[in-house]
């Protein structure tokens, strides 16, 4: 059971046809949504960790900027944004995914970035400039890898034809948009009114 | 319990104040001795940085014993340390030698059998023998005297199929290289500056600045009609501000369009060849208040290897680089204080030390070289020589005095890769973001671990193989025993 707990991401990466179609219609949920935060914990550990410990030549950072709690965020707010995206489109777009199940499979198509990403960053630290091209390369692999199985797992989800689901994941980027813009108008309009009774505040106390 | 408390947040105490000088300590002692001067880190930020030039004394026409300099445009120093000032208002020439006493003034001279003056003239140059060259913009054209002030020539209206019918030659300002070519920028001129052979004939445009066109603007000039369009600003390229000419007499000129090329270094094709390997490309204030603009170069002085100032008339402050495109140090500033400008005009370098003109106080400025100006100018120079152990001494005395000067690890990093300290080199090439060097010494340091511990690697790799196989066949042998296999 546990070995099975850990093989079955990484049988999905590489099978993400059937791995896909497994997570949606036989695999336990409650398992599922627990691997799916391992997974993005360990990603968000690996963001901080390259930010911090990436070699020289690939990764230039301000100590003065540098900020874990931030790192953690720029992983989990974008995931968050998808998901409720996805799931506010596909909803009105005859998916039939489910809200967890929308997070499990993003979930698991993160996992070749912290795969990839993670021992890349000791490598980073032993390779000369000219080198840096493999490093990218693998980068660029893993996101490449991560984009595919997203566009796997959206459709296996929703079973959707396959121009469907890059015009949901298109429209889904959209929404994303939306939802940061609206998001931003919130926090704004919080804050005035914030400012607002604080000031009301201050000048009562000041006068009496 | 209390007690223990008591002493435990003591500790906490002594530890946190430990930390905060660590972290502090060197930036804030040995940065800012009083002065506001500042550098730009490789961040983009302007962080304090020592003097390097202190203001010492104010030469104007009261302390020479003529009379006030009116409008006075252009400065020029000579190798031995002679001043020419270009007294715009007063139509002359004044001469003042090191110590600031008053050699001589030219206001006229013989041409024809008669007694020649200068209208409004705004530029000068001085060759090494002496000869004067002066920009006699009223009278359209340029003077050349010799060291007696006696007329060699006079460069005037150039014909050429290049200008156009209607062309007013109007000399601003005026270099002469080695071969005695004469370049004049002359106002209205947009094609770079005018070249004129031996004899004061025209031979052509060097150097012109590339036109900079908005998109936008493009997009509506595409979109309007022909009587639109003539109404419309035309695309033109920006005018140079100002040039010198170094000793192996490649051209610097400024221009005041505040674009990243906005000083070049012409070589005799009009190609600009300035290297631009610094943290920013060399533009003055990198940030700025977006009310005022950016960094308005005005004049540009160049010095012995390839140090280069340029003066920012928006601001006052005057900006060295060297040869690479770093940003040395800074000073001067708009103030009333002594060290501070009205209008500064014109900038030259005083061998180690430096002048500035100003224009409607008509007095020059003397600034002294502080030790840390003089360090690490010197430092620069050395690098420049090749004097590279030199350098690395120079270069760590100013660290001692500026911790924050970014480029100057580079500098001992280079010094220490020669020396073969690559691990110290790579350590201060990480500390001057300076990847490619970086890659070098780590390359050679990588290299030199890996001879190192040679027989300790390969001996690992066999055990792991050696043990991998044996592991192998024991799996093998024990489930052939069991009585079952893998087949």
């Amino acid at each position: 059971m546990n070995k099975e707990m850990i093989k079955y991401p990484f049988y999905l990466i590489v099978h993400p046809f059937n791995g896909f179609w497994d997570l949606k219609y036989e695999h336990n949920k409650r398992i599922s949504l627990i691997i799916s935060f391992v997974i993005l914990f360990l990603l968000v550990v690996t963001n901080v960790l390259s930010s911090q410990y990436s070699g020289f030549l690939v990764n230039l950072y301000n100590p003065e900027n540098m900020n874990s709690l931030m790192e953690a965020l720029y992983v989990v707010v974008p995931v968050l944004f998808w998901c409720v995206a996805n799931w506010s489109l596909t909803t009105l777009m005859d998916g039939e995914g489910k809200f967890d199940e929308i997070f499990t499979s993003t979930c698991f198509a993160l996992l070749p970035l912290v795969l990839i990403n993670f021992p890349w960053i000791w490598l980073s630290n032993l390779i000369s400039i000219q080198e840096a091209m493999f490093y990218y390369f693998f980068t660029s692999f893993a996101v490449l890898w991560f984009v595919f199985l997203l566009f796997v797992g959206n459709m296996t989800v929703h079973q959707y034809t396959p121009s469907k689901s890059v015009g949901t994941i298109l429209l889904t980027i959209v929404a994303m948009g939306f939802m940061a813009f609206l998001c931003l108008l919130f926090f704004s309009l919080v804050q005035q009114m914030v400012a607002f009774f604080s000031v009301i505040y201050q000048e009562i106390v000041n006068r009496y | 319990m209390v007690k223990k408390l008591y002493k435990l947040s003591a500790f906490l105490l002594a530890a946190m104040f430990f930390l905060l000088h660590i972290s502090t300590g060197p930036g804030t002692v040995h940065a800012n001795n009083g002065s506001d001067s500042y550098n730009y880190s490789f961040w983009g930020e302007s962080v304090p940085a020592p003097a390097a030039f202190q203001a010492t004394k104010l030469v104007n026409g009261a302390s020479l014993g003529i009379d006030a300099l009116r409008e006075p445009n252009d400065l020029y120093v000579t190798s031995d340390n002679f001043i020419y000032v270009m007294d715009t208002g007063n139509n002359r020439v004044v001469i003042i030698d090191e110590e600031f006493h008053l050699v001589d003034t030219i206001d006229s001279f013989l041409h024809d059998g008669n007694n020649d003056t200068f209208s409004n003239p705004r530029g000068l140059f001085v060759t090494d023998d002496k000869h004067v060259l002066i920009a006699d913009t009223g009278n359209h054209r340029v003077v050349h005297l010799d060291q007696d002030f006696n007329l060699v020539k006079i460069v005037d209206e150039p014909q050429s199929d290049l200008l156009r019918d209607d062309f007013v030659f109007q000399p601003v300002k005026v270099v002469v290289d080695k071969a005695n070519r004469i370049y004049v920028l002359a106002s209205g001129v947009f094609d770079g500056f005018m070249e004129f052979d031996i004899e004061g004939d025209f031979t052509t445009f060097i150097g012109a600045n590339r036109v900079q066109v908005d998109p936008i603007e493009y997009f509506w000039r595409r979109v309007a009609t022909r009587e639109q369009r003539s109404q419309m600003r035309m695309f033109i390229p920006t005018e140079f501000s100002n040039l010198d000419i170094n000793d192996q007499g490649f051209i610097y000129a400024s221009s005041t369009d505040g674009a990243d090329d906005s000083i070049k270094k012409l070589n005799a094709r009009g190609t600009d060849i300035l290297r631009r390997e610094g943290y920013f490309s060399p533009v003055g204030d990198i940030r700025y208040d977006y009310d005022l603009g950016p960094s308005r170069l005005i004049d540009i002085a160049v010095t012995d290897s390839e140090i280069y100032s340029v003066l920012d008339s928006r601001r006052g402050r005057i900006f060295t680089y060297d040869g690479d495109g770093h940003l040395m140090y800074m000073f001067g500033g708009l103030g009333n204080q002594l060290g501070k400008f009205n209008t500064p005009i014109a900038i030259d370098w005083f061998g180690e030390d430096f002048l500035v003109l100003d224009r409607a106080l008509g007095e020059i400025t003397v600034f002294r070289s502080t030790d840390y100006g003089r360090t690490l100018t010197e430092a620069v120079r050395s690098y420049y020589r090749g004097d590279e152990e030199k350098a690395n001494y120079l270069f760590e005395q100013t660290i001692n005095m500026n911790a924050n000067l970014d480029f100057a690890y580079s500098g001992i990093g280079k010094a220490l890769l020669r020396q073969g300290d690559y691990y110290g080199a790579m350590h201060h090439f990480e500390q001057s973001y300076d990847r490619n060097n970086y890659s070098k010494a780590f390359l050679l340091y990588r290299n030199e671990v890996l001879r190192q511990h040679f027989s300790t690697i390969m001996t690992g790799i066999m055990l792991i193989a050696v043990g991998y196989l044996s592991f192998k066949i024991y799996r093998k042998v024990t489930r052939r025993r069991r009585g079952f296999s893998i087949e």
